[in-house]
């Protein structure tokens, strides 16, 4: 059942957020720190709680159209009463009114529970700094676009992914070539050895991720890859407190694919980089089966940066963990025409200056 | 006595039976335009040319055009005139002759005596390089002067230090046009490359084509290998000959005398 979670202090009663720099629950007003190994006792209190104290309501009331509606939920700031609307995906966020970090429980129970969550290392500052370094050394970059910037939305999201594990069975023939070529006095000779190379095996793969959220942009989400899986913990609502989360709207079954296409692909290399000592490899014919295929579901923290520029949206992504940011940028046109024709004529003339000098020698 | 005149008529025998239209008695000019390729000033232009580095450089230097090789090859065409139009100077008949047979577009140069030290075959390929174009736009006039200037400053060469020769021929003028054209294109394609890199950085935005950040550690077990030979092709080709031993060959011309040379089309 859908039910809106807020961590408030103990201390003063303010709504507490999950601290990325000391990986502990902080409270912002009286900066008292909770380990989240207490948190997690008071998360499974609270949940035994809830049973008597639901008071979520979906007030689909008479102001919202038959239909309209449907993606919609709407939600009761437990602190201030105010309405809080999200769509049927959002598993956090905060209250318009009060500010105060809110959780729905339900979107992350049951058999929604994500196995895993990556928490958040790196906080906003880090982001925009990173952003700030990704204008860095572009020289196609617009002028004014890094000057007049600024950014419209930023916002820390943990992101549903699909993590899939599986082992391959690989049986590749491939077929190659050795080149040797020697001289004497009046040929030289090429002789080109053709061979069959067969290589059969095994490899195993683990979590490798699939953004479960259509709201995401899927090569953004690759783009910001890897995760580190190490730091990934069991999954606790209370390090959503403070950040927007997503509950899966894609699910395992439709996102195995992506997964395949990559694992296929990285299995052909890793058996195509054991055939060595040749001067050509072609595969001829390739078989991959993939087995014990499981799939975990799990949160990973992403920094998502919004800025306008002429009118056009541009979206960043930062790896919440290891702080990789990516996010393509517009090109100036009229700087791209100064470069090329400047570094055309300098090229130019320094290779006639050359060929000059070589004439001369 | 007898035997002088039995010669004498063998000579003239001889003369008439290879029928070129030359003969010794009659002094023939350095220029001998017979199939007409140059107008009157240009001929007393070039032939005061060729008198004065002739003069100068003590050598016979020749040009014949012709319209007709009558049957011969343009080397033996050009031995012979050379031979029985009594051209050559000094004891070893020092000296070297253009034909240029309009019928075929052939030229050939013949050399004799110390033209054949002084114009090697690396050299004369030079030469040829600089006057040929000319005759195969048809201005004769300038094709005639640059190899009469030519055989000037090669023969000064020969005189003066080594012979132009392979490894040691004289610089071809610097082409800039053709330079300009060739900076251009390699500025171009650098230009491009350099500012697409630019743009590629733009970029960062991309699919992730492989997994394998996430292969198992250790994973990875290869239980059949098998590398089998199917067949070789073995494919031989000639080196390019290495001329690199430069100087002149030479051959023997039907009077007996040694000549060196070479020619083509144009």
């Amino acid at each position: 059942m859908p039910v809106l979670q807020e961590y408030k202090c103990p201390c003063c009663g303010g709504g507490i957020n999950f601290d990325s720099s000391t990986q502990k629950m902080k409270c912002p007003y009286c900066d008292t720190e909770f380990e989240m190994e207490t948190l997690k006792a008071y998360d499974d209190a609270l949940k035994n709680e809830q049973a008597d104290d639901m008071n979520w309501e979906t007030s689909a009331g008479s102001d919202w159209q038959e239909g309209e509606a449907d993606g919609l939920r709407t939600y009761v700031c437990k602190s201030c009463g105010g309405e809080i609307v999200g769509d049927e995906t959002t598993g956090a966020t905060s209250c318009p009114f009060c500010g105060n970090p809110v959780v729905m429980m339900g979107q992350f129970s049951g058999a929604l529970k994500p196995d895993y969550v990556i928490p958040f290392k790196l906080d906003k500052n880090a982001a925009k700094a990173a952003l700030k370094k990704h204008y860095q050394g572009k020289r196609l970059l617009p002028k004014v676009f890094k000057d007049e910037n600024h950014i419209d939305e930023i916002k820390g999201v943990y992101v549903p992914f699909w993590l899939f594990d599986a082992d391959a069975d690989a049986n590749i023939r491939y077929k190659a070539t050795r080149v040797r070529t020697w001289s004497d006095r009046d040929y030289d000779y090429t002789e080109t050895s053709y061979f069959s190379v067969l290589r059969g095996g095994s490899i195993g793969f683990e979590r490798v991720p699939v953004d479960g959220s259509s709201k995401m942009a899927d090569d953004l989400m690759e783009s910001i890859e890897p995760f580190n899986f190490s730091d990934a913990v069991d999954f606790q609502t209370a390090y959503l407190s403070g950040y927007l989360a997503d509950k899966y709207d894609v699910n395992a079954e439709q996102s195995v694919n992506r997964a395949n296409d990559r694992i296929k692909k990285s299995t052909a290399d890793a058996f195509a980089s054991t055939v060595q000592g040749y001067s050509t490899v072609v595969p001829e014919s390739t078989s991959i089966c993939l087995h014990n295929g499981k799939a975990k579901y799990a949160l990973y923290p992403v920094w998502l940066l919004n800025t306008t520029w002429k009118g056009e949206k541009y979206t960043f992504a930062m790896n919440g963990q290891t702080g990789k940011l990516v996010g393509d940028l517009p090109t100036d046109k009229s700087a791209f025409r100064k470069w090329l024709f400047g570094l055309w004529g300098i090229a130019s003339a320094v290779t006639f200056g050359l060929t000059y000098l070589w004439w001369l020698l | 006595m007898k035997r002088k005149l039995l010669s004498l008529l063998f000579a003239v025998v001889i003369c008439f039976s290879t029928a070129i239209p030359v003969c010794a008695e009659e002094s023939l000019s350095r220029l001998e335009d017979n199939a007409d390729l140059l107008t009157d000033s240009e001929e007393t232009s070039l032939l005061s040319q060729l008198d004065n580095i002739s003069e100068k450089q003590e050598m016979d230097i020749v040009v014949v055009t012709t319209d007709s090789l009558e049957g011969y090859t343009a080397q033996d065409y050009a031995d012979d005139f050379f031979d029985y139009g009594g051209y050559g100077v000094g004891d070893n008949n020092d000296g070297l002759l253009l034909l240029v047979s309009i019928e075929d577009n052939d030229w050939h140069i013949s050399t004799s005596g110390y033209a054949i030290t002084a114009f090697t075959d690396a050299g004369r390929e030079y030469m040829s390089e600089q006057f040929v174009p000319y005759l195969s736009d048809g201005e004769y006039y300038k094709a005639f002067s640059t190899y009469a200037d030519l055989c000037d400053q090669f023969i000064t060469q020969a005189k003066t230090d080594e012979p132009y020769d392979v490894g040691n021929l004289p610089k071809e003028p610097f082409k800039i046009w053709f330079n300009v054209l060739i900076a251009l294109g390699i500025g171009f394609v650098f230009a491009i490359i350099v500012v697409l890199y630019m743009k590629s950085k733009l970029k960062s935005v991309r699919f992730q084509p492989a997994a394998s950040s996430y292969v198992r550690n250790g994973s990875m077990n290869i239980t059949q290998s098998g590398d089998f030979f199917l067949y070789s092709h073995l494919d031989r080709r000639e080196r390019p000959k290495d001329n690199d031993s430069g100087g002149s060959s030479t051959h023997t011309s039907s009077s007996g005398s040694t000549h060196g040379g070479g020619g083509g089309k144009f």
